[in-house]
């Protein structure tokens, strides 16, 4: 199809299916196919394209979200646990006048919200002249005894604050909730804006939307101005609770965008009454917590005692200042909706003006009033939890039967202080395009989230936000969680935009310093660590059960004698049990995931420690492991020709999983742990394997040593004869350019070790060292079976492996990966 | 009885690790609170091994808190509270005696709001309001009845319908449990007395302390003499706040050591830590109350 230039041809068509609003709210439309003022280049532009090219942009949109990996988990979800994020390209555009009112009121709210919070606090004056009810602020669980009274940096309890805004049918923006602890959305509001901005580039340019770039700028250096200040360079984190957080892939993006390490509490703990960081360099002193960690879970000494996560100690620190928390503990506590109601009583009294941003009509029916007033009116209001902890799907009235109705009533007079009634609004609908393969342009219910930042000036809003799309099975209900899609919200400027201002490109350079200074965490290394080991280990199974069964298929045919070798090495490895029918045994440990030391258990395990570094592995490494465990052959029994081909499947994408690491990796200390891991690994196995070998010489033949250490080719290429002992042990153990090698492992080893003890100083490397010198003197003269000293430097250099594992754990890992435990004594 | 009797109180607290710990972070309520009948006289704490990091405060509720934390690797933890009290016995204002329970059930319509009695009148974590408990109360709180006749009824209800049995609950036994069962401990007495006064409108709170052995021979000694010790304190406008122990039945006044008060016993938890690298701990702990 191609364009057409006179609208009134294809325009009804395309439109054919918009929906008359019927009492909402046009965002694009004044009247039918009449676009108000700013949106009508929008409007022109999607009348000048043909839909082909429309849809051709939002596909691509979608692939550039994939390709960077923009996800939001949900749990339970069935497209897994990493969803993608959905975007509709169709930005909402916000004419100038109307977001400057937006503005003022999301300022006014956020000052008025930091000033009750300091308040309810602190003197709690609101109380005791009963302006707010006790018992509401009380029966809260958002409420946080232990936060009462604490010395928050500034006196700014609300740093970072968020409003979800929704437009009634008389055209006025309404708060439909308020997000006060740890708002959300900021960083996908970014992500929107990357894609969308070159979807339509010379639109995004012509309009004069406003840059997004100066707010995160003003979030970066507000949090660094207002921290405390003291050992060493002010050092901001963002707290995450871990790769399984819905909003995980935003903490990842934000705190890479922003240049704040990203940690989880098991990365800080508490000394002296102040935060710190646990890197491969010691304790650096944190500053300022940019949290995405709930209240309840900040602190399990002080706050949520059941709970394990979070840094013991912290609320002591944030009481006596000694770190900056966004927000400050116990901020949660105004998420409450049987507050929206006091508001505007509150604004006179603690700020002397009216509310300019009202919120949706809220009843708290704790109130006997509100709760009369609310059970008249039932048809037009809608039921909610007061208390976020405890909340459930809202009950429409309009929806209940009698006997519903009748067994909500039952529930109202119970608890009444245990829900709201809040008037239904009939949102605003935006246009959307149709779901792929469709040439229309549909209406969807939105819903607008805006986000501000308390700066040393005040205040500031972000010029945009996260526009939610409400899903098509209930235009009512606004939430990602719900299968919603989002859009990107372009406020429009009538001033010239300065569009040179971006992070971006400071974030590859002076915010990489700020990186790189705080080190890297103990956490990051070990699971680094780890993760060299398992990627190793799988490779090595792989490799051993392949020549195992090979050797069954091939039983009688060869003269190797390989069998009894090759089992004795895989019950050393853990696979066959005595009693066990050895043939069963490799097939089970071959595919089955119950099977201890099986590949899928081992591969399992890699898979989960390369899911808590995501944030530092790239793409395709995540995706051929997923491609792996996701394999039809992975879990399930299969005859000895499929496992063959799984096996053969497995090392050939282990090697190019080691690709990645090798390639696409940084070689920072990070990735020396990695390294070393895979070296320790890969140095155990082959020990291991020589020792069985020397063990059953002169029966066994040595081809299948060859072949398990990959290394088959090379001795061919080289010697044209049968394997024999003197160049096999030469090609394993002494040749340093053999990467199977031992030497080559553990030179390898010696190289990073010495690396990190000029760094970090002495860990207790030395007799690993000392092992390393006796394999250097071994001459070819040793290599021999029945050599002595040949056999006891490789039990040597296994027992030293294995000494090191430990040091380096002690030394450099420390107990970042035993988790806390909560004691209680009466 | 005595008007005033001196006590001496030692709680030891212990802490067997199966491993080593690497670090500790500790938080106690230990130190018995000054109160118009009690008074503080000596208090002490040691602390084996010596915490690094040791810091004394007031908490939401206004007991005294003692932080620490140990980052040197150790099997185990002693932490013993020594402290000299002085205990007044609390006479009950006779002409106030007398006032009905609903008072005590509704808020004061006017005036300033008296925060400390409107924080113990809302559920809390542990504690909700419950309909069973309400249901269990209601007899006892018949319309105009004596606030006071009232709650003493209750008090010993709970006494006697209820089975003191250590091994039937734990420390995060819910109230609904406790009142199904009809088994529990101290703790759990004083919960469920409290979602009881609560789910009626009336404000209550926990109280940690001690309760002294004051048996004569031969009587039945008081349960949880030789340990900690909770029960409930309820409010009355013109009584103010009067102490209640369900698991034995009675008034508390001269055998009490009070520590200090809560909404229920997460905020007085005695001795509550988070430690690194244990995988399991017995507990030990050892209470001595003696009158002077």
């Amino acid at each position: 199809m191609t364009a057409t230039p006179e609208i009134g041809l294809e325009l009804p068509q395309r439109f054919a299916t918009y929906p008359n609003s019927f009492g909402r709210f046009d965002e694009m439309f004044a009247s039918p196919l009449n676009p108000r003022s700013h949106w009508s280049m929008l409007f022109g532009e999607l009348t000048k394209t043909s839909a082909g090219n429309i849809r051709e942009r939002q596909l691509s949109a979608e692939r550039q979200l994939r390709e960077s990996g923009v996800t939001y988990n949900v749990y339970a979800d069935p497209k897994g646990i990493d969803r993608p994020w959905e975007l509709d390209v169709l930005p909402l555009i916000i004419a100038p006048s109307e977001w400057r009112e937006i503005e003022s009121g999301i300022i006014q709210r956020a000052t008025l919200f930091n000033r009750i919070l300091a308040d309810l606090y602190g003197d709690q004056s609101l109380l005791k002249s009963s302006v707010i009810p006790a018992s509401l602020i009380f029966g809260q669980s958002g409420f946080v005894p232990a936060a009462h009274g604490m010395a928050v940096p500034g006196g700014i309890h609300l740093h970072v604050y968020a409003a979800d805004l929704a437009r009634s049918p008389d055209g006025h923006w309404w708060v439909m909730a308020d997000r006060t602890q740890s708002p959300s959305g900021a960083g996908y509001a970014l992500e929107n804006r990357l894609v969308v901005s070159r979807t339509f580039p010379s639109l995004f340019r012509d309009l004069r939307v406003q840059h997004l770039a100066q707010f995160f700028a003003t979030l970066r250096n507000s949090l660094m101005h207002f921290a405390p200040k003291g050992d060493g360079p002010t050092l901001t984190v963002l707290l995450t609770p871990g790769p399984y957080n819905e909003t995980y892939f935003e903490h990842t993006l934000l705190s890479r965008y922003l240049g704040f390490p990203l940690v989880e509490g098991g990365d800080l703990t508490v000394r002296s009454g102040k935060v710190w960081l646990k890197t491969l360099g010691g304790l650096k002193r944190v500053h300022a917590i940019l949290r995405r960690q709930d209240d309840g879970y900040c602190d399990p000494l002080e706050l949520r005692t059941d709970s394990a996560l979070g840094v013991a100690g912290m609320t002591e620190c944030a009481r006596r200042g000694s770190v900056l928390l966004a927000n400050a503990i116990g901020s949660g506590l105004l998420e409450s909706d049987a507050l929206l109601g006091f508001l505007p009583r509150l604004c006179e009294q603690l700020m002397g003006e009216p509310l300019r941003l009202p919120s949706i009509a809220t009843w708290w029916c704790g109130e006997e009033a509100a709760l009369t007033d609310a059970l008249n009116h039932v048809e037009r209001v809608v039921f909610k939890s007061a208390d976020p902890a405890y909340s459930f799907a809202p009950i429409f009235g309009q929806d209940l039967d009698e006997a519903k109705l009748a067994k909500l009533k039952a529930r109202l007079s119970a608890r009444p202080e245990r829900f709201v009634a809040q008037e239904m609004v009939r949102v605003s609908q935006a246009p959307v395009l149709g779901h792929s393969g469709s040439e229309h342009i549909s209406a969807q219910g939105i819903g607008l989230r805006v986000f501000a930042v308390f700066s040393p000036s005040g205040y500031v809003v972000m010029p945009g936000g996260l526009t939610r799309v409400a899903s098509s099975t209930d235009m009512r209900v606004l939430a990602m969680q719900r299968g919603g899609s989002s859009k990107d919200t372009w406020v429009l400027s009538d001033r010239p935009v300065d569009s040179s201002f971006t992070l971006l490109r400071n974030t590859v350079t002076s915010t990489d310093l700020v990186r790189s200074r705080a080190g890297v965490p103990s956490r990051i290394a070990e699971n680094l660590f780890w993760l060299g080991r398992y990627q190793e280990r799988c490779d090595d199974e792989a490799r051993l059960l392949r020549e195992a069964l090979i050797q069954r298929l091939q039983e009688g045919e060869d003269d190797d004698n390989a069998t009894t070798p090759l089992l004795a090495l895989a019950k050393a490895f853990g696979i066959i049990d005595e009693e066990e029918d050895p043939y069963a045994a490799l097939l089970s440990a071959a595919t089955l995931e119950n099977k201890a030391n099986g590949l899928p258990a081992n591969l399992r395990s890699l898979e989960r420690i390369a899911f808590t570094l995501r944030d530092r592995m790239s793409l395709d490494y995540l995706r051929t492991l997923n491609g792996l465990i996701k394999n039809p052959a992975f879990g399930r029994a299969a005859s000895l020709s499929k496992t063959l081909n799984w096996l053969d499947y497995t090392v050939t994408n282990m090697t190019t999983l080691s690709g990645f690491s090798l390639d696409a990796m940084t070689r920072d200390d990070g990735w020396r742990f990695l390294s070393i891991g895979r070296r320790l690994e890969r140095l155990d196995f082959q020990c291991m394997a020589l020792q069985i070998a020397i063990d059953r010489a002169p029966d066994t033949g040595l081809s299948w040593l060859l072949r398990l250490s990959d290394s088959i080719v090379t001795y061919q290429s080289r010697y044209l004869a049968q394997p024999e002992w003197l160049p096999v042990l030469d090609l394993l153990v002494l040749d340093g350019a053999n990467p199977r090698s031992i030497v080559f492992q553990a030179k390898g080893i010696t190289g990073y070790a010495l690396k990190m003890k000029e760094q970090y100083g002495p860990f207790g490397f030395e007799s690993f060292a000392d092992a390393v010198r006796s394999l250097e003197n071994i001459t070819p003269l040793d290599l021999h079976p029945e050599n002595q000293s040949l056999r006891e430097t490789i039990d040597r250099l296994r027992t030293e492996a294995f000494a090191l594992n430990d040091h380096l754990t002690q030394h450099f890992f420390n107990h970042a990966h035993s988790s806390a435990q909560a004691t209680i004594g009466i | 009885m005595a008007e005033q009797v001196t006590y001496r109180v030692s709680h030891e607290t212990r802490y067997d690790y199966s491993r080593p710990v690497l670090t500790s972070h500790q938080l106690a309520h230990l130190a018995p609170r000054q109160t118009a009948w009690q008074r503080l006289r000596t208090h002490q704490v040691k602390i084996d091994p010596e915490p690094r990091d040791c810091s004394a405060g007031k908490d939401y509720f206004g007991n005294s808190v003692l932080s620490f934390a140990l980052d040197m690797s150790h099997e185990t933890l002693t932490v013993l509270a020594e402290s000299i009290v002085e205990v007044d016995s609390q006479v009950l204002n006779q002409t106030e005696a007398s006032v009905n329970w609903e008072v005590a059930a509704s808020r004061p319509l006017t005036g300033t709001t008296d925060l400390e009695v409107e924080l113990y009148r809302t559920c809390s974590p542990m504690v909700p309001f419950l309909e069973e408990a309400r249901l269990y109360a209601k007899p006892s709180f018949q319309p105009m009845r004596p606030w006071l006749d009232a709650m003493i009824e209750l008090t010993r209800r709970i006494r006697s319908d209820f089975v003191y049995d250590p091994k039937a609950t734990t420390v995060t036994t819910r109230v609904e449990d406790v009142l199904k069962n009809r088994r529990g401990v101290c703790q759990d007495f004083a919960h469920l007395m409290i979602s009881c006064l609560r789910s009626l409108g009336m404000p209550a709170r926990y109280v940690s302390g001690y309760v002294l052995n004051l048996a004569p021979a031969g009587a039945t000694p008081l349960v949880g003499a030789d340990a900690s010790h909770a029960w409930v304190a309820g409010h009355c406008p013109g009584l103010g706040w009067v102490a209640f122990d369900p698991t034995n039945g009675k008034l508390a006044n001269l055998e009490f050591v009070t520590l200090g008060w809560g909404r229920e016993f997460s905020d007085v938890t005695p001795l509550r830590g988070v430690v690194l690298g244990s995988a399991a701990q017995a507990l030990t702990v050892a209470v001595r109350v003696e009158s002077l």
